[in-house]
C-alpha cells in the first residue's frame, strides 16, 4: 500500500485532506512544512505527495525542489493552492508539481487524481 | 459538530488572535515587511480554511482582506491607521461568526448583508488601484446568492448537462412531456459586449417562458482580477423549459444567433445518481431477479419488488434513484418496456442507461449534449478519463518546461512515474513497456524529448483508438508481456539505498532545521483535567501509607514492617510530588495570554475618549495555572477600562499641569513565593479621598462619627464596597468606581487578594495578589467538638492561646485583647449549631484561631489546632451544595473525609 504525504502548515487543510483520503481507504502522513516533508520523505519515500504552496520555513515549491533533487523514487505531487494563475502554475511545475489544483479542492476530484497518480487499476 | 470543524474554528481563533496582534506590531513598524508577509499568510491561510465549508458570508470578508493585505504587501496601497481599524472591524466580524458556527452550527443567512458591507469596504481600499476589479469582485461574489434565491444554481466550468438538473425537476419534467408539453434544453451564449448592446441576460434567461431550471457557468475559467474585465460578458446560461419551439423563438427573436435549441427527449431525463454503496455487484441479485419478471411480464410484481427495495433503501443511493425511475418510467410509459430493461440493466454498471442506443432515429444531430462516457478504458469513468487527458496534457507541459539543470532528473523522473500510475489505473499495462524505454532513453540523455515524443505518440493513438473502438486495449510502443509483476511504481533498489542515513544527514544539518519550533500538542482541557483529579487522588491516597506504618508498629507490633513502609513511602511521595508537579506545569499559561488582548483594548478605548496613553506591559511570560489566568481576564479588562476611562485626564489637562500629555499606563506581572502578582498603575489624576467619603457619607455607607475618623486609605478602599458603584455616583469621583466591587469579587472568588492605593495627581496602583495554582489548597486542621475542620491557610492570620482570664464579654459578646487589638471572639461550636463549650487545655487556655473577615481579624474559639495539609478540594455536589459554610470536601490519607469550612460565609 503506497503512503501518501499531506502538507500544509494549515491544521484544518490537513485533517480535510486526511479524512478525505483515509475515508477512500488510504494510508496517510502529515507534514507542516517542506523541511519536515522532506525528512519524512527520506527516511521512507511516499507514493504521493499533496503539497501546499505558502508555508513557514520551507515553502511548497522549495520543498519540491530539495525534493527532486534527492536519489529517492520520485513520486508524483499534487500541488494545492488557492491562487488559479497561470503563473503560479508554471512556478509549481518547473518546481517538479505534476499536477495543480486550486482549493479547496472537491473530494471527488482529489479522489480521481489520487487514483490516477497512484495507479490504482480498478479489479 | 465535526471534528474538522472544531479543528478550524480551534485554528480561526489563534489565527485572529495573531492577525489582531499582527497588526498591533505593524502599528509601530508600517514598513516590516517581514510581518506584513506573515499577517498576509494568515489571512490566507484562514481564508482558505473557511473555503471548506458553505462559510460564505466569512469567506467573502476573508477573501477581501486577503486581497487588501496582498495589495498592501505589494506596495499598491499604503498601510493606515484606517485600513488596520477595518481590518480589525472585519477580523472581529469573523470571530463573532466563529462564535455562531460553535454556538448555533452554522451562520445565520441575516449576516449576509454585512458579510457584504464589510467585503465592500476593504475592497473599496483597494479600488483606487483597480476599481473595475474590485466592482466585479462585488459582483461576482455577491451574485451566487442572489441567484441561489431564485432557484438557479451557478456551476464554474463545463459539465455535461443534463445529469445536472435536480432529479426532482428531472422528473417534474418528464411527467410534464409524458402529459404532452414539449421540452428543450437551451444554451444561451450572449455575446462578449452584450452589456453594450443593451441586453441584460440575466433577465432574459430567467424570463425565458416554460423555464424549469436553468445554471450559469463560464465559458473560460476567471482571469485574474487585474486581467478581468468587468464589462465582458463572459457567462453562458443552461435552460431547461417546457415552451414550445414557436413561443421560445419568439422570445430570443433578437439574439437568435446566441441560442442553442436542443429537443429533449423525455426519456433523456432519466438519469439514477447517487451514492454507489457498495454497487454494483450488490445489486446483481435484484437485477437478475427483475429482468426476469420482465421477461416474464409479471410487471405488478415488478413494481411490488422495486417498491419494497426502495422502501429498505436510503434516498441517497444510486440504486434508489434509478428504482424510483423505474417506477415513473413504468407508470408514465407502461408499454415502453426496453426502458425498464435499460434502467434494471443500468445497475450493472452504476453507469447512465445509454438512451441514444435506444431511440437512435431522435439522434438528428440535435442530440442533447448526452453524458454518454467517451471511455476508452472500460475501467474509468467519464470524469476519471477527463482528469486523465488533462494529467497527460500537463505532463507534457512540464516536459516542455525549460530545462532545470539540478532537479531535471527528479523531475523527469517523477513525470514519468505520473505517466506510468495513470497507465496502470486505466489498465493500459500494455504500454508500460513502451514508457519504460522512453524513461530509460530520457534519464541517459538527461532530457526531456524521449518522453515527450512517446507521450506524443501515446496521445495520438488514443484519440484514434477512443474514435474508432471503445473497447480496444491501446498499444503503444514495444509490445512486451503484459505480465508486470513487478511494477515499475516499486521503489528501485537504488532509492532505497539513498534513503537510510545518508541522505538524512545531508537535510539534518541545515541551518533552517536547527530552529524547529517548539513542539506542542493541544489537549482537551477535560484530559488534563482527569489527570489532575487522578493525580489529586493519588497524592491523598498515598498519605495512607505513614497511617498503614503506625498501625503496624502500634497495633501489630511489627517494627521492621512499619520501616520498610515508610521507607517506600517517601519514594511514592516523590514521584507523586514530581507527577503532582509536572501535571501542574501543564495547566500552567503565561499571563500574555490575557495581556496580548490589552494593546488592542488600550488602543481603541482611548482614541475613542481622546486621550493619549502608551501601554508598557511588563513581565507577560510569569506563569500561572490554567483557571487563575482565565479567572484575571475579566476583573484586569474591567480596572484598565476604568483607568483608561476615569484614570487619566485629557490631554490638554495633562498639559496644563505640567505632565507629559500621553499618559502611561503600566501593567506589571511578577511571581512571588507562591502567588503571582499583578500591578496596574497609571499616572492620572489619582483619587481624591475627599470626595470618596462625600459619596459614601451621601450613599449611606459611613455614618458621621466613621467619617471624621477614617483614613484616606481607608476611604480609597470604600471604593470596593458594594454600594459605591452605581453609576452617576462613579463618573462624578475623580477615578474608578464603575464595578469595582464586582472586581473584587472576582479577584476573591480564587482566593486572590486586591488592594489599590493612590496619590492625587501622581495616580494610582492596584495591586492584584493570586494564588499560581487553584488546584491545591493549603488548609489547617482544627478540632472541635471531636471532630476535624479544615481551614484554608488564606484566611488564617496566627494561632493563639489565649487564658480564659483574658476573655471578657461584652454585651454579650466575647472579645479579647491581643497586642493592644480588641479582638471579638466566636465559639465555632456555636456557629456550626454544636452545642458544646469550648474545651480549655489543662493550663487554662482556650485555643483562638484568628482569622480575617474583610479587613478585620475575629478569633474562632476551637477545641484544639493540628498540622497543616495540602489537599485537592472538591466543591459540595447535590443536595449539600446548597450548605455555603462549606467551601468543600477533600479525601484525606487516611480513608476519612474532611470538611472544609468557608469562613466567609461562616462568619456572616
Amino acid at each position: 500500500m503506497k503512503r501518501i504525504l499531506i502538507i500544509d502548515d494549515a491544521a484544518t487543510v490537513r485533517m480535510y485532506h486526511r479524512q478525505i483520503l483515509e475515508t477512500a481507504g488510504y494510508k496517510v502522513d502529515e507534514a507542516v512544512n517542506g523541511i519536515e516533508a522532506l525528512e519524512k520523505s527520506l527516511q521512507h519515500p511516499f507514493g504521493l505527495y499533496v503539497v501546499d504552496i505558502n508555508m513557514p520555513k520551507l515553502d511548497g515549491y522549495g520543498f519540491l525542489r530539495e525534493l527532486r533533487l534527492q536519489d529517492i523514487y520520485q513520486a508524483p505531487a499534487i500541488m494545492v493552492s488557492t491562487e488559479a494563475k497561470p503563473d503560479d502554475q508554471r512556478q509549481a511545475f518547473a518546481a517538479g508539481a505534476n499536477i495543480y489544483l486550486v482549493k479547496p479542492v472537491k473530494p471527488e476530484q482529489l479522489l480521481i487524481h489520487v487514483k490516477l497518480l497512484l495507479g490504482e487499476a480498478l479489479e | 459538530m465535526t471534528p474538522l470543524l472544531e479543528q478550524f474554528l480551534s485554528e480561526a481563533r489563534d489565527f485572529l488572535q495573531g492577525i489582531g496582534e499582527k497588526l498591533m506590531q505593524l502599528e509601530d513598524a508600517p514598513d516590516d515587511a517581514e510581518l506584513m508577509t506573515a499577517l498576509f499568510r494568515m489571512v490566507h491561510t484562514l481564508k482558505g480554511n473557511s473555503g471548506l465549508f458553505d462559510f460564505p458570508e466569512m469567506t467573502r470578508v476573508l477573501h477581501a482582506g486577503e486581497d487588501l493585505m496582498d495589495a498592501v504587501r505589494h506596495e499598491q496601497v499604503e498601510y493606515s491607521q484606517d485600513l488596520a481599524d477595518r481590518l480589525l472591524d472585519a477580523m472581529d466580524f469573523v470571530g463573532m461568526l466563529c462564535d455562531e458556527v460553535e454556538t448555533k452550527g452554522g451562520i445565520g443567512a441575516h449576516h449576509a448583508a454585512d458579510s457584504a458591507r464589510l467585503a465592500q469596504s476593504l475592497r473599496r481600499l483597494i479600488a483606487s488601484v483597480d476599481s473595475a476589479a474590485a466592482v466585479v469582485a462585488v459582483v461576482a461574489t455577491a451574485l451566487p446568492n442572489e441567484l441561489t434565491k431564485t432557484g438557479i444554481v451557478v456551476f464554474e466550468g463545463t459539465l455535461p448537462p443534463l445529469a445536472d438538473i435536480p432529479e426532482s425537476i428531472r422528473m417534474d419534467a418528464y411527467r410534464q412531456a409524458c402529459g404532452g408539453v414539449d421540452l428543450h434544453w437551451l444554451d444561451y451564449t450572449p455575446t462578449a459586449d452584450c452589456f453594450f448592446q443593451g441586453d441584460d441576460p440575466f433577465f432574459q434567461a430567467r424570463g425565458t417562458p416554460g423555464f424549469l431550471w436553468g445554471s450559469i457557468t463560464v465559458r473560460q475559467p476567471w482571469p485574474a482580477l487585474d486581467e478581468l474585465d468587468a464589462y465582458r460578458c463572459v457567462l453562458e446560461f443552461h435552460l431547461l423549459t417546457t415552451a414550445p419551439r414557436e413561443q421560445l423563438d419568439e422570445y430570443y427573436r433578437y439574439v437568435p444567433d446566441q441560442v442553442l435549441m436542443i429537443p429533449v427527449t423525455p426519456l433523456f431525463l432519466a438519469l439514477p445518481q447517487g451514492d454507489p454503496n457498495g454497487g454494483p455487484k450488490a445489486y446483481e441479485n435484484f437485477v437478475d431477479e427483475a429482468l426476469e419478471l420482465l421477461k416474464a411480464n409479471q410487471l405488478e410484481d415488478l413494481v411490488l419488488v422495486a417498491s419494497n427495495l426502495i422502501e429498505v433503501s436510503s434516498l441517497e443511493l444510486w440504486l434508489s434513484s434509478a428504482l424510483r425511475w423505474l417506477l415513473l418510467v413504468m407508470e408514465l410509459e407502461p408499454e415502453n418496456r426496453d426502458a425498464f430493461a435499460k434502467i434494471i440493466d443500468s445497475l450493472r454498471r452504476l453507469s447512465s442507461p445509454k438512451w441514444t442506443e435506444l431511440l437512435p432515429t431522435v439522434s438528428e444531430g440535435n442530440l442533447p449534449p448526452e453524458p454518454e462516457p467517451r471511455l476508452f478504458q472500460h475501467s474509468l469513468t467519464p470524469e476519471e478519463a477527463a482528469v486523465m487527458s488533462t494529467m497527460l496534457d500537463v505532463q507534457r507541459e512540464i516536459l516542455s518546461l525549460p530545462i532545470q539543470a539540478n532537479w531535471q532528473l527528479g523531475r523527469v523522473k517523477a513525470v514519468a512515474a505520473t505517466l506510468s500510475s495513470c497507465l496502470m489505473a486505466s489498465g493500459d499495462v500494455a504500454a508500460l513497456a513502451g514508457l519504460e524505454a522512453a524513461t530509460a532513453m530520457a534519464l541517459d540523455e538527461a532530457d526531456s524529448i524521449p518522453l515527450l515524443v512517446w507521450l506524443d505518440q501515446f496521445q495520438l493513438t488514443r484519440q484514434s483508438v477512443t474514435e474508432e473502438s471503445p473497447a480496444n486495449q491501446v498499444d503503444v510502443g514495444v509490445p512486451v508481456q503484459p505480465v508486470m509483476q513487478e511494477t515499475p511504481l516499486d521503489i528501485p533498489p537504488d532509492a532505497t539505498r539513498a534513503s537510510d542515513g545518508e541522505a538524512g544527514a545531508k537535510f539534518g544539518r541545515r541551518a533552517e532545521d536547527a530552529i524547529v519550533g517548539p513542539k506542542s500538542l493541544k489537549v482537551d482541557q477535560v484530559k488534563i483535567d482527569r489527570l489532575m483529579n487522578l493525580i489529586g487522588e493519588m497524592v491523598v491516597s498515598k498519605n495512607a501509607l505513614p497511617y498503614l506504618a503506625g498501625r503496624a508498629e502500634n497495633v501489630f507490633g511489627v517494627r521492621d514492617l512499619s520501616r520498610e513502609i515508610k521507607a517506600q513511602y517517601m519514594v511514592i511521595n516523590r514521584i507523586a510530588e514530581e507527577m503532582q508537579d509536572a501535571i501542574m506545569q501543564v495547566r500552567m499559561m503565561p499571563v500574555s495570554f490575557v495581556f496580548q488582548r490589552f494593546p488592542r483594548l488600550v488602543r481603541d478605548i482611548s482614541r475613542k475618549l481622546g486621550k493619549e496613553v502608551n501601554l508598557v506591559l511588563i513581565g507577560e511570560d510569569t506563569e500561572a495555572d490554567k483557571n487563575v489566568i482565565e479567572s484575571l481576564g475579566d476583573p484586569l479588562m474591567h480596572i484598565v477600562r476604568n483607568s483608561l476611562d476615569h484614570g487619566f485626564e485629557q490631554p490638554e489637562v495633562r498639559r496644563a499641569i505640567g505632565k507629559p500629555a500621553a499618559g502611561t499606563l503600566t501593567i506589571s506581572a511578577s511571581q512571588e513565593s507562591d502567588r503571582v502578582i499583578i500591578e496596574i498603575l497609571d499616572d492620572g489624576k489619582g483619587i481624591d479621598p475627599d470626595r470618596v467619603k462625600r459619596k459614601a457619607y451621601e450613599n449611606g455607607l459611613l455614618d458621621e462619627a466613621t467619617l471624621e475618623r477614617i483614613s484616606d486609605q481607608d476611604a480609597i478602599n470604600l471604593i470596593f464596597a458594594a454600594g459605591l458603584s452605581t453609576v452617576d455616583v462613579i463618573s462624578d469621583l475623580s477615578g474608578r468606581g464603575v464595578g469595582m466591587d464586582v472586581v473584587r469579587t472576582a479577584v476573591e472568588k480564587v482566593n486572590g487578594v486586591i488592594s489599590l492605593d493612590s496619590e492625587i495627581g501622581k495616580g494610582t496602583r492596584i495591586r492584584l495578589s493570586l494564588p499560581l495554582s487553584m488546584a491545591v489548597t493549603h488548609v489547617m486542621l482544627i478540632e472541635s467538638a471531636g471532630q476535624t475542620f479544615g481551614i484554608p491557610m488564606d484566611s488564617v492570620l496566627e494561632t493563639v492561646r489565649v487564658p480564659c482570664a483574658n476573655i471578657s464579654s461584652i454585651k454579650q459578646s466575647l472579645v479579647t485583647v491581643l497586642r493592644g487589638n480588641i479582638v471579638p471572639l466566636k465559639s465555632i461550636n456555636t456557629l456550626l449549631a454544636i452545642v458544646a463549650p469550648p474545651q480549655a487545655n489543662p493550663d487554662h487556655e482556650l485555643a483562638v484561631l484568628v482569622v480575617r473577615r474583610g479587613n478585620e481579624a475575629v478569633g474562632l474559639l476551637v477545641d484544639d489546632f493540628r498540622e497543616t495539609v495540602d489537599i485537592i478540594l472538591k466543591p459540595m455536589t447535590g443536595v449539600l451544595a446548597d450548605i455555603p459554610v462549606y467551601a468543600g470536601s477533600a479525601l484525606m490519607g487516611d480513608g476519612s473525609v474532611l470538611m472544609v469550612l468557608n469562613i466567609k460565609e461562616l462568619l456572616l
